[in-house]
């Protein structure tokens, strides 16, 4: 048997195995998410919330951007709290403080230490103790329980309306003034917040353990980490110290083994006969500079929310653009515009691949264009609204805001884009089609770049698996399928892939050694990526399973990232491998960078915030946005960047490339976004570390821990970066915008030479 | 962040000041027929570094002032005589094809930065003239 017939049926039965415990864990976090109540009743039988408020609620939250003002469970927006561990605070202050009065002890707040941790441990039974009864589906809570969640509850009616007593804390928050209009319905978002505070303690039936882990961290309570969090952390590391090993041995024996190919005396690329179909791509990198640039404002906005919680100097900017949504469009666009440049990558080297162009395709290309405009605007101007109150809730989950973080927009709008990646499919699938039936020595990469492609279409549908009324935990489950085995598991693929077939194409790699590296990369990260999805739900509603399986296959993604300097030396070597090769040492300069922040950005900082023990305490803190910024953007990013320029110099062969502006652009982007990381977001999410990890989570995520005015400092400390990195952006249209005007000025001279 | 009022108005006068004096230094420079050094990489990056610190403060120093370019007339002035500024600096700098031109254009600038400073001092769109407006 070959090394890649070997290769492909171990990927075969590692994709069926890990999939296979996937789904069934997947049917066990349903069976286990912490219960929905019929019923919230006191001790003396009245009534506080029922299953309805609680639905209605979660509802009410998800139309005013849901995770993208503040969080749930720690997954979420990073300004205003974590509802559910402020919820959970609040409540416990409360209501010791009424225990201290019934007592005859005065206020909670005037007692010594030794009486407040009695206190303390006199309460937590009312909180540990799961009072769900499964036969009536009651949860029945005391009667000081029951005075606790009325005065919280008044003081988030208050919050979320135009209380101006509350202004300071809403702009704390960056709410705008009548977050939620009605106030039946901010009384039913209380019902929602108090659900999700509840199984944050509450004791799975038989255990010790709350339904959340014990997330998060709560000393008045006794909300600490769990023994297997701890057991778990340590094995992970175990496993990836010995994954980094095997891999090390792999490379020993097999690295550099592969004969070098006489690279070509001319660029192949460059007698490439651009299709119509291909030239119709131009816009779809147009549209992803652009999508690119609206993204950095957005992005821009919503930090400057940190600072000014409702302007924008001087401009009162949430009574128009909340920060919500420009949350919602700041994530959402990172999604697009990489995506975008993905998609119009496809469609450029389909035909390129086959030197076949399919009837209509050109068409096709633009037909889909067309769909993903109409997406990009129909979406963003649901959500907007949605956030503003303008849209009834009958119609929010389908064109509304949906309220999950990446995967926000109505379902209408959710279902046209996974109609439409079906057709970018067909569309890339009868390009190459003529090259996937030649059996020839390409043929194994090309249909590894072809399946990537199929997963990437399907995959986005899991976003359809959840319903309007699912659990919270069921659909926290398939949303990390989008975000995680989509984002982080299938453009991978389709990166490792795309970038080997381009080698190849150029005459630099063998085909049978790259399609035996690309089997054998895209195993390694499936080995991890697959089930490491489960890293995101360790918090989320689930058992202790996901947390070890999460754990253990999540620190596995990291072992192909401790070896990526071989990787990142063999694609930089790349740049002078012929005399043509200049040509291309911006696009290979960009993936160089995709290595370098894979490294940095998914293993360093990823790895940071992975294990069990640490996501515990950093969930939702500024560490995250550490970790989410640099991989996102740094890999993906940069990725999309330079395969827009290798399609770009595929489509302008002939263009003379502006340097200066490429190698500004380049700099600019990755220092700005390292001076991003580590003036702001590191240092700040240090010492939101250590106030969660002295005080409670909830205090790390405080209007007073976070208006702290080195706090303050640390954000504006984002404007050097920023500012270099949108000089960076800014500096990329100009170049690609420079190749299409310096082609007419070209022909226009070319006519006047011919004239004369 | 109030608290840091000082420093960060301290920060952002130092880089008024070095700035000015670099743009006086990378002037001079081209007029004494030194292009290749006032437009050297580091000297380059020196003033990219200068200007970002000196942005940075202006903008935080805004909001703790909540005064506004557009809402305010002197930092509307500030800021429209900043364009012009940089406008000449370029001139002066780089794109002036004479010698005649990019000396004029430096003098010009250097005339554009002290009227900002007195518009900084005054908090006045007049500047040093807002006695004689006032």
């Amino acid at each position: 048997m070959s090394t890649t017939r070997r290769l492909w049926l171990g990927l075969i039965a590692l994709l069926v195995g890990s999939f296979g415990v996937l789904l069934w864990m997947g049917g066990d976090i349903h069976r286990q998410a912490p219960p929905v109540p019929e019923r919230v009743a006191s001790s003396t039988g009245d009534t506080i919330y029922t299953r309805e408020d609680i639905e209605f609620g979660r509802q009410v939250w998800q139309s005013i951007g849901g995770m993208q003002l503040g969080s749930i469970w720690g997954h979420g927006a990073l300004i205003a709290p974590d509802w559910s561990a402020d919820w959970l605070h609040r409540e416990l202050v409360e209501r010791l403080d009424i225990e201290a009065r019934r007592t005859g002890l005065g206020s909670y707040s005037d007692l010594d230490e030794a009486q407040q941790a009695a206190l303390q441990s006199q309460i937590r039974a009312d909180y540990r103790d799961n009072t769900w009864n499964p036969e009536t589906g009651t949860i029945t809570v005391t009667e000081e329980r029951a005075e606790a969640i009325e005065r919280v509850a008044a003081h988030y009616v208050s919050l979320f309306g135009n209380d101006p007593d509350m202004t300071a804390l809403r702009e704390s928050y960056a709410m705008r003034e009548g977050t939620i209009e009605d106030e039946a319905r901010r009384e039913a978002v209380t019902a929602f917040f108090w659900w999700t505070a509840w199984a944050t303690t509450a004791e799975r039936p038989d255990s010790d353990i709350s339904y959340t882990q014990n997330w998060p961290h709560e000393p008045l309570v006794g909300n600490s980490p769990t023994p297997a969090s701890f057991m778990w952390t340590m094995f992970s590391i175990v496993f990836m110290l010995g994954g980094i090993g095997l891999l090390g041995w792999h490379y020993a024996v097999y690295h550099g083994r592969a004969p070098e190919p006489q690279p070509p005396v001319n660029d192949p690329l460059e007698e490439l006969v651009v299709t119509p179909s291909m030239r119709a791509t131009a816009k779809y990198f147009w549209v992803v500079v652009a999508l690119f640039l609206v993204q950095i404002l957005l992005g821009a906005i919503t930090a400057h929310y940190q600072v000014e919680g409702q302007e924008a100097y001087g401009f009162a900017l949430s009574e128009v653009l909340p920060y919500s949504l420009t949350r919602s469009w700041h994530t959402q666009l990172a999604v697009l515009w990489i995506a975008t440049a993905w998609l119009g990558t496809g469609l450029f080297i389909a035909p390129a691949v086959s030197g076949h162009e399919p009837r209509f395709q050109r068409l096709g290309v633009n037909f889909l264009f067309v769909c993903l405009l109409v997406i990009v605007v129909g979406a963003f101007a649901g959500q907007w609204l949605a956030v503003m109150n303008k849209l009834g809730l009958e119609y929010n989950f389908l064109f509304g805001h949906q309220g999950w973080e990446y995967t926000d927009i109505g379902r209408f709008w959710q279902a046209f884009l996974f109609i439409g990646l079906m057709l970018w499919l067909v569309l890339v699938g009868r390009g190459l089609w003529p090259a996937l039936k030649r059996r020839d020595e390409t043929s194994s990469i090309v249909a590894l770049l072809f399946l990537s492609t199929i997963a990437i279409g399907l995959f986005y549908g899991a976003g359809l698996l959840w319903r309007e009324n699912s659990h919270i935990a069921m659909v926290e489950y398939w949303r990390w399928w989008v975000v995680h085995l989509w984002v982080e598991g299938f453009f991978e693929v389709f990166a490792t892939a795309v970038i080997s077939f381009l080698f190849v194409k150029l005459g630099l790699v063998r085909a049978k050694f790259a399609t035996i590296n690309v089997l054998f990369a895209t195993m390694v990260f499936m080995a991890g990526g697959v089930l490491g999805v489960f890293h995101h739900l360790y918090f989320a509603g689930t058992t202790t399973a996901v947390l070890a399986l999460g754990a253990s296959f999540s620190a596995l993604e990291v072992v192909p990232l401790a070896l990526i300097g071989l990787e990142a030396y063999d694609t930089w070597s790349k740049q002078r491998a012929t005399p043509w090769m200049p040509r291309y040492r911006w696009p290979i300069m960009f993936f160089v960078a995709v290595s370098f922040w894979n490294l940095v950005g998914a293993g360093l900082f990823g790895f940071l915030i992975n294990t069990p023990i640490a996501l515990y305490y950093m969930q939702g803190l500024n560490l995250t946005p550490l970790h989410g910024h640099t991989a996102l953007f740094g890999v993906y990013g940069m990725l999309g960047i330079g395969l827009m320029l290798f399609c770009l110099r595929g489509l302008r062969p002939q263009a003379t490339w502006s340097e200066s502006w490429l190698r500004g652009s380049f700099w600019s982007l990755n220092v700005g976004l390292a001076l991003m990381a580590v003036l702001t977001l590191l240092p700040m999410g240090v010492l939101q570390l250590q106030a969660a990890l002295e005080e409670g989570y909830w205090y790390a995520r405080s209007a007073e821990f976070m208006g702290q005015p080195l706090i303050e400092l640390l954000v504006w400390m984002r404007v050097p970066g920023d500012t270099i990195f949108s000089i960076g952006a800014l500096m990329l249209s100009v170049f690609v915008a420079g190749l299409w005007f310096a082609r007419r000025r070209e022909a226009r001279q070319e006519v006047a030479a011919a004239e004369a | 962040m109030a608290e840091f009022y000082l420093q960060i108005r301290w920060v952002h006068v130092a880089a008024v000041f070095a700035s000015g004096a670099l743009f006086l230094l990378r002037g001079l420079l081209v007029l004494a027929g030194r292009k290749q050094w006032a437009l050297a990489v580091p000297v380059r990056y020196l003033s990219y570094t200068i200007d970002t610190i000196l942005l940075t403060a202006a903008l935080m120093l805004m909001t703790l002032l909540h005064q506004y370019p557009f809402v305010h007339g002197w930092l509307t002035v500030k800021v429209l005589a900043l364009v012009a500024y940089i406008l000449l600096g370029s001139i002066a700098l780089r794109r002036g094809k004479s010698a005649r031109t990019r000396r004029l254009a430096f003098g010009a600038a250097l005339l554009v930065y002290l009227f900002i400073l007195g518009v900084a001092r005054a908090h006045h769109p007049a500047g040093w003239l807002s006695t004689v407006f006032a």
